[in-house]
């Protein structure tokens, strides 16, 4: 079975639902089980399409993986018609997955403190990294720092999997209505922690997943402070493997990158934040 | 016949099975070799390749529409030189049979395109592309003008040994007249239909949803539009048609036969599953074996 660049053979599997989350404001955690496990690492993602669709909707839908293994999980919101099925679907309903796809996370490099920056739906591959570093020993009470993670939302009904991400992280909240944690947006706090970490020598590795405004303001906020950063980019997509190019996002050195292949986790530099067309 | 035997003649093209997958939707063939053995297929036609690579179009480049897809990609491709150094050498070692779809702005690159891909080993056709809706110069126009057609079609025969189809674009304003002109010009069969050019508005922004405001719509919707244009053409011309429209089962595929394909490309149904076109081959045999008849022979057969 031929490769992908993360190591591990991408397929079209076959899954079943076996149980649906409703996490209040359009928010649904998804679990699957398979013949097959998912073999997935942090930050990839797949390609999700339920078998009674269909021509309609055509397309699957690009969803980064929350958890991998002999039950895969994945992190829906509601925004169109294929994730509103989604958000309907019921125990036992089959399901294709297409995946792993895509680059995962770079791990930390030594001696770097992680943090995670999620916005939204941005949560679920940082879920899975929280949780992988957490195993790796990145705890309070392990050999390497624990994972600091800032989440922000307009409201605290924006923040999914918010205790989930507590579990394996030093958690600091922000909404834009101060309804939970700080008020303001998620790069306030951050922005803080930041200066605070680089003043007294800490190297910090930044991961960033959420809305694109978010991610452009993490990047930019890294670059300030000469740390590495990656973002997980989202882009509309038809196929999840390199061929219809239609997740074309703009590149800081002219050319595109495209989602699915390049990313979708990409150092944060390479991507022209402000070139995005809506 | 053989009991099973699914080959078809394109032309001067013998094609294993008649189902082949679509330009754009496919990649370079070896994306998909992951989910399946892709030589099992009648061929595939590769991306749109270009003398020189191309970045392709601003985001966003696809929407979905009901029961479809518009994309503007722009014809983003590696060029003709990687293709035959990175791509070709790893389609060969699998036996995949492949058509190469071409895509330039003049006359005299296309010809040069042809010359390129004349001395290599591994190309059984070419596919002249005169008919994306999506760029600005070279594209639908010489779709459109049975001259201009006919010229670029004249002059890729010339320049090559390889059988030569050729893409028809559906807004011709005469497409019998274009196809017509591109048999006359050589043309072994033609390909039926590139997508057709369609709008998505978002009625929250009051924007287009495409950065090239409008794009070609492919999949399911496009189908019907596909069959009558198959059907029209099949009547009007002596060559081949490779049917192209929607298709994403063996009945679709039937149902282009039946109109008067030869053959068939399976598109956007490769994104919805990237097995898709191995699904409509082995529907296809199936139908077949069930009647007790070869692919061929279902050949512009619609009654009525």
């Amino acid at each position: 079975m031929p490769a992908t660049r993360s190591g591990v053979a991408r397929q079209h599997l076959d899954y079943t639902l076996t149980s649906r989350e409703d996490l209040g404001a359009g928010y649904h955690v998804l679990r699957f089980s398979g013949e097959q496990p998912l073999n997935a690492k942090p930050g990839q993602f797949a390609m999700v399409r339920m078998h009674d669709w269909g021509q309609q909707p055509l397309l699957p839908r690009p969803m980064s993986i929350l958890g991998g293994g002999a039950e895969p999980s994945i992190l829906v919101r509601v925004v169109g018609e294929g994730t509103a099925r989604m958000a309907e679907a019921g125990e036992g309903e089959r399901f294709a997955l297409n995946a792993p796809l895509g680059h995962p996370w770079k791990l930390p490099p030594p001696d770097h403190q992680p943090i995670v920056v999620a916005g939204g739906c941005g949560v679920a591959p940082l879920v899975f990294l929280a949780d992988k570093l957490t195993t790796d020993g990145y705890r309070a009470d392990g050999p390497k720092p624990q994972v600091l993670a800032f989440y922000g939302g307009r409201t605290d009904q924006d923040l999914p999997l918010a205790e989930r991400l507590g579990q394996s992280s030093q958690l600091q909240i922000a909404t834009e209505d101060g309804s939970r944690g700080v008020k303001g947006l998620v790069t306030k706090p951050l922005a803080a922690k930041l200066e605070e970490l680089v003043a007294a020598g800490t190297k910090v590795k930044l991961y960033a997943c959420g809305p694109h405004a978010m991610m452009g303001a993490v990047a930019k906020l890294a670059q300030e402070h000469c740390a590495p950063c990656e973002a997980s980019l989202e882009a509309a997509m038809g196929c999840g493997i390199g061929v219809c190019l239609g997740c074309a996002i703009t590149r800081t050195r002219g050319g595109y990158l495209y989602t699915c292949v390049d990313g979708p986790c990409v150092d944060a530099a390479t991507v022209a934040w402000d070139e995005r067309v809506f | 016949m053989g009991a099973g035997d699914l080959s078809v003649k394109v032309g001067r093209v013998k094609l294993a099975n008649p189902v082949l997958t679509a330009s754009g939707t496919f990649g370079y063939g070896i994306e998909f070799c992951d989910y399946f053995n892709v030589a099992e297929l009648g061929g595939i036609c590769t991306k749109g390749l270009s003398l020189e690579p191309r970045d392709g179009n601003p985001p966003p480049r696809i929407c979905e529409t009901s029961a479809g897809m518009l994309n503007a990609i722009g014809l983003a491709n590696v060029g003709v030189e990687a293709f035959c150094r990175d791509k070709l050498p790893r389609l060969r070692e699998r036996g995949i049979t492949v058509i190469a779809n071409v895509f330039a702005t003049s006359v005299a690159d296309f010809q040069k395109l042809a010359k390129r891909l004349d001395g290599e080993q591994g190309i059984t056709a070419l596919e002249l592309n005169i008919s994306c809706p999506n760029v600005d110069h070279g594209g639908i126009e010489f779709g459109r003008d049975p001259a201009a057609a006919a010229r670029v079609t004249q002059a890729v025969v010339e320049a090559t040994q390889l059988p030569v189809w050729v893409k028809m674009s559906p807004e011709a304003g005469d497409l019998r007249a274009v196809a017509r002109a591109v048999q006359n010009a050589g043309a072994e069969a033609l390909t039926a239909i590139n997508t057709v050019r369609g709008l998505a508005i978002d009625a929250d922004t009051w924007r287009p949803r495409l950065a090239n405001r409008t794009g070609g719509l492919s999949g399911p919707a496009l189908k019907p539009i596909a069959l009558r244009i198959v059907w029209e053409l099949s009547q009007y011309v002596d060559i081949p048609i490779v049917g192209i429209g929607g298709i994403s089962n063996g009945r679709d595929a039937v149902e282009f036969l039946l109109a008067g394909a030869t053959a068939v490309e399976v598109g956007t149904a490769s994104f919805a599953d990237p097995q898709a076109a191995k699904h409509v081959r082995d529907e296809l045999a199936a139908y077949c074996a069930e009647r007790d008849l070869a692919p061929r022979d279902l050949v512009g057969q619609l009654k009525g």
